[in-house]
């Protein structure tokens, strides 16, 4: 399969390598925490001369699944495209439904939805944490990172009963309200986290080691950045503002303080810099959200069957834990998609491996893919 | 820019390259161009100072057997003037063969060759068309509307 | 009732055993067996209480609990470990160099032990007092580079072959500060004898406290290299993703490279002990306790070790080059920074200048 694979790489033959090149195969099966990715590297001694990924092997086709789904059926679907943050998954799809078929939820479940995002984007930022510091050879914050989001997932399973795959956000609204003691324990669980994000970052931010794995590693500038399709916390590790929530607001991101957090190194360090400040930016919001949550109704009414209209289509973004979250949906007046498409985040920034890594070493290769935060089911769906 | 000035904006500017340009019921701008202007169309949307979509979101492609084609469908995002298009190219479905735009935003790479390998559609003048998800000697196209997978279906004798 | 009276007394109890058999004329060779026997002995159920040692203090600092269910908080665990490994089947290579390929992993595990000859535990109990105590475990414990170098040779594997180069230039390259760092304490005592090392110590405060803070640090940053501990764990940390020069090998073999991991640890962790921190001779305000000397040294040898254990589960691994770049451009200029201004100072205080 080797063999196929790299003759069909431009159209290279036994030849082409060199006396000194060989050719690693970090396989499907990985010790680390990335999933079913495997990466061929052409290797000259210990400097990596090409990374090539080969994707497919989580591939569910999620895309033709959907066409044969109707609309609230493909909900459960999505968790699975992205189940580290698979709120923001079921936010995507709903929100483009809503906007294909102009539905417009109640305030409440606009707030509700809007906590449980920013829930979802501390926990998957916590469990990128510890899979990066891992990457790096600190086994310890991952041990950390999953006890805070231990206590978020309770939290997931105090309103809907699922720790990982929640299919919560339904089109028109959310699947149920919240318990009376979820705004009590949510605050508890706010006010006993915000000093630890103090003690993670004390822990690696300006640990010698940490830096001198991470700065100058990896360097993403602007224009190559926005060229190559990277986007989210990646991009914004490079000081270009491109937060969805900002530029294109959904839900009520207009109506709340936060601050787009931008860094200018470009580097892994700025990269991990810019998603621990997101954490604190999403502590933030989440106390709004919560502030201004009103009693009310929790979902629109909806027609029994819910069909989009004829010769109809809408691509609506948001701003997933990774970046820009895209869904295309065609509509052609029935009840399923005639198309649906999943732009996911993780897919445009593994692209850029292989110019990042060109020319440094085996160790950084895990360094520059734990700093993108990407997530294989996203890459393949 | 708002879409209605968009609309006029692109109208005014590319009259005779593009099909139509129409908003949508979901106001979105969609833009309709032929596959002689598909590239010129891109390269002005991207650099020139009105308009300044550095970021293509998405390529994809959309299948109509009813209607013998498929199109290919890209959206593209400015960062700083916070507008989108969509732009949609028809192409034959019994020999689709299309542009491709990867001299003009690099993240097209993995964009088409995904398109490449779901639906069918060449892109001249890629760098590195090949399959990207199905394995290399796989010869279906997944995504079309006639795609049958009956290798994997046992069917009693 | 000091260490060196129980010695004599269970010395002088054999010997009488033996004279009483009319076995006399072999003491001359019943007594160092006797010694190896123990210090095995020894050994065996130290390394087995570390390993335990390590899977707690990771577990703690990691908020977990670590090993509870085999014996009283987990203190058998490391036994199932071993009788899990020796029933393991030996996998072996079919295209391997067999010689090296079987020497290697005793090798790795001999030479570190043969390190603990000269370590002295409290006045009288050390094996073999040698004159040339310190130069001598310099000299066994890189044995284990030719070890490691055989593994990955033998193992007939291109992944195995490089990672056994990398850890042998690690380990060659962390020699030098190793050596240098402890250059200053020969020239301040003028003895290579541990026990003549500590006696300096009782006369004048320990090592660690007048001027050897910063060969103490080199000291444990190099003997940590030395062990491929974290944080510089290449070889077996990218044995994730290429494979250390262990790969090729199963049950009791890979057991005993990491045995001889950890014996080394508790070596350097000794020497440490004795050389900078005063080996046996209690803490100097807790001396009215009257506690056997190999208590303190045993107490000091666990904080030691916990120290080096407390490095792993802290910091991220360097990378290969950044990892030489810090023992040849860091370690090595400090350490020779540092035997020159001993020698100064040396020169001031006896010169009379």
């Amino acid at each position: 399969m080797t063999d196929l694979l790299l003759s069909q790489i431009k159209g290279g033959n036994e030849s082409q390598f060199g006396t000194d090149e060989y050719v690693v195969n970090l396989g499907p099966q990985h010790p680390a925490t990335h999933g079913v990715l495997r990466l061929v590297v052409k290797m000259d001694g210990e400097t990596v001369k090409e990374t090539i990924p080969v994707l497919g092997y989580l591939h569910r086709s999620i895309e033709k699944i959907c066409e044969n789904r109707t609309y609230p059926q493909c909900i459960t679907y999505t968790d699975r495209v992205d189940y580290v943050s698979a709120m923001s998954v079921n936010l995507a799809f709903a929100l483009a439904t809503e906007r294909l078929m102009g539905l417009e939820p109640p305030p409440r479940a606009q707030w509700l939805r809007m906590v449980f995002v920013e829930l979802q984007r501390i926990a998957s930022h916590l469990l990128w944490m510890g899979a990066f510091a891992g990457d790096i050879g600190a086994l310890t914050p991952f041990l950390y990172g999953l006890r805070e989001r231990e206590r978020i997932l309770d939290l997931f399973e105090m309103t809907c009963g699922q720790r990982l795959t929640y299919n919560y956000i339904r089109i028109g609204g959310v699947m149920i309200d919240i318990l009376p003691e979820f705004v009590p324990k949510c605050r508890a669980f706010l006010d006993y986290f915000e000093p630890k994000i103090a003690e993670y970052e004390e822990l690696l931010t300006y640990n010698p080691i940490f830096l001198e794995r991470t700065r100058g590693v990896g360097l993403i500038s602007p224009e190559m950045g926005i060229n190559n399709g990277v986007c989210g916390p990646s991009l914004r590790g490079s000081g270009v503002a491109c937060d969805v929530r900002k530029q294109q607001p959904y839900l009520y991101y207009d109506q709340v303080k936060f601050t787009e957090c931008l860094e200018p190194g470009g580097d892994c360090w700025s990269r991990y810099r810019v998603r621990m400040r997101e954490i604190r930016e999403s502590v933030s919001l989440v106390r709004q959200c919560l502030d201004r949550l009103e009693p009310g109704p929790i979902e629109t009414k909806l027609p029994p069957i819910l069909k989009a209209p004829p010769a109809s289509e809408i691509y609506s973004r948001i701003e997933s834990s990774r970046g820009e979250m895209g869904i295309y949906l065609v509509g052609d007046g029935t009840a399923k998609p005639y198309k649906a498409k999943f732009r996911c985040a993780s897919f445009s920034n593994t692209y850029v491996l292989d110019q990042l890594t060109r020319g440094w070493k085996l160790a950084d290769i895990m360094a520059v893919l734990g700093s993108l935060d990407m997530i294989v089911p996203e890459v393949d769906r | 820019m708002t879409n209605d000035e968009l609309k006029s904006k692109i109208e005014a500017d590319f009259k005779d390259k593009i099909t139509s340009a129409v908003i949508s019921a979901q106001k979105e701008l969609i833009v309709t161009v032929k596959p002689e202007n598909y590239l010129q169309l891109c390269q002005a949307l991207r650099d020139k100072g009105d308009y300044l979509f550095q970021h293509l979101s998405c390529l994809t492609a959309v299948d109509y057997p009813k209607e013998n084609k498929i199109t290919v469908v890209a959206h593209l995002w400015s960062y700083k003037y916070a507008h989108q298009v969509t732009i949609k190219l028809d192409v034959d479905r019994a020999n689709p063969k299309a542009p491709s735009l990867e001299k003009i935003w690099q993240s097209t790479n993995w964009f088409e060759r995904e398109v490449f390998d779901l639906y069918g559609v060449v892109f001249e003048g890629h760098s590195d068309l090949r399959r990207i998800m199905m394995p290399e000697d796989y010869t279906k196209f997944p995504l079309r509307k006639d795609f049958t997978d009956d290798g994997f279906i046992i069917k009693p004798n | 009732m000091t260490g060196e009276k129980i010695i004599q007394t269970i010395a002088a109890f054999i010997h009488q055993i033996l004279g009483a058999a009319g076995l006399s004329g072999i003491i001359f060779i019943i007594d160092p067996v006797l010694c190896a026997v123990a210090m095995f002995g020894f050994i065996s159920l130290f390394v087995m209480f570390l390993v335990w040692m390590e899977r707690k203090v990771s577990a703690h600092m990691q908020s977990r609990i670590g090993p509870n269910r085999v014996g009283i908080f987990g203190l058998l665990q490391t036994v199932a470990d071993a009788v899990k490994l020796t029933i393991k089947e030996d996998v072996k290579p079919i295209h391997r160099d067999v010689i090296p390929y079987t020497i290697a992993p005793i090798l790795a595990f001999v030479a570190t032990f043969a390190g603990m000859v000269v370590i002295p535990f409290d006045k009288g109990i050390v094996v073999q007092d040698l004159n040339i105590g310190l130069l001598y475990i310099i000299a066994i414990t890189s044995f284990t580079v030719i070890a490691i170098l055989s593994a990955g040779w033998s193992s007939n594997n291109k992944f195995a072959l490089l990672g056994g180069f990398r850890s042998a230039a690690q380990i060659v390259s962390y020699e030098v500060p190793l050596v240098l760092s402890l250059v200053p304490i020969i020239m301040t005592t003028g003895t290579l004898r541990l026990g003549g090392i500590v006696d300096y110590q009782a006369g004048h405060r320990w090592f660690i406290f007048s001027q050897q803070a910063i060969a103490f640090f080199i000291f444990i940053t190099a003997a940590t290299a030395e062990a491929n501990r974290a944080p510089f764990d290449i070889p077996e940390a990218e044995s994730e993703l290429i494979g250390g020069f262990h790969t090729e090998y199963s049950g009791v073999k890979f057991a005993m490279f990491f045995l001889g991991e950890y014996i080394a640890v508790i070596v350097s962790s000794a020497v440490a002990v004795t050389v900078f921190l005063g080996g046996w001779l209690p803490l100097p305000f807790l001396g009215f306790l009257h506690l056997p000397g190999f208590v303190w040294f045993m107490a000091k040898l666990i904080f030691v070790i916990y120290l080096i254990m407390a490095f792993r589960w802290t910091f991220p691994r360097l990378r290969v080059d950044q990892l030489m770049d810090f023992g040849w451009k860091v370690l090595i200029p400090i350490a020779i920074l540092n035997v020159l201004a001993t020698g100064f100072v040396i020169l001031l205080l006896e010169g009379g200048v």
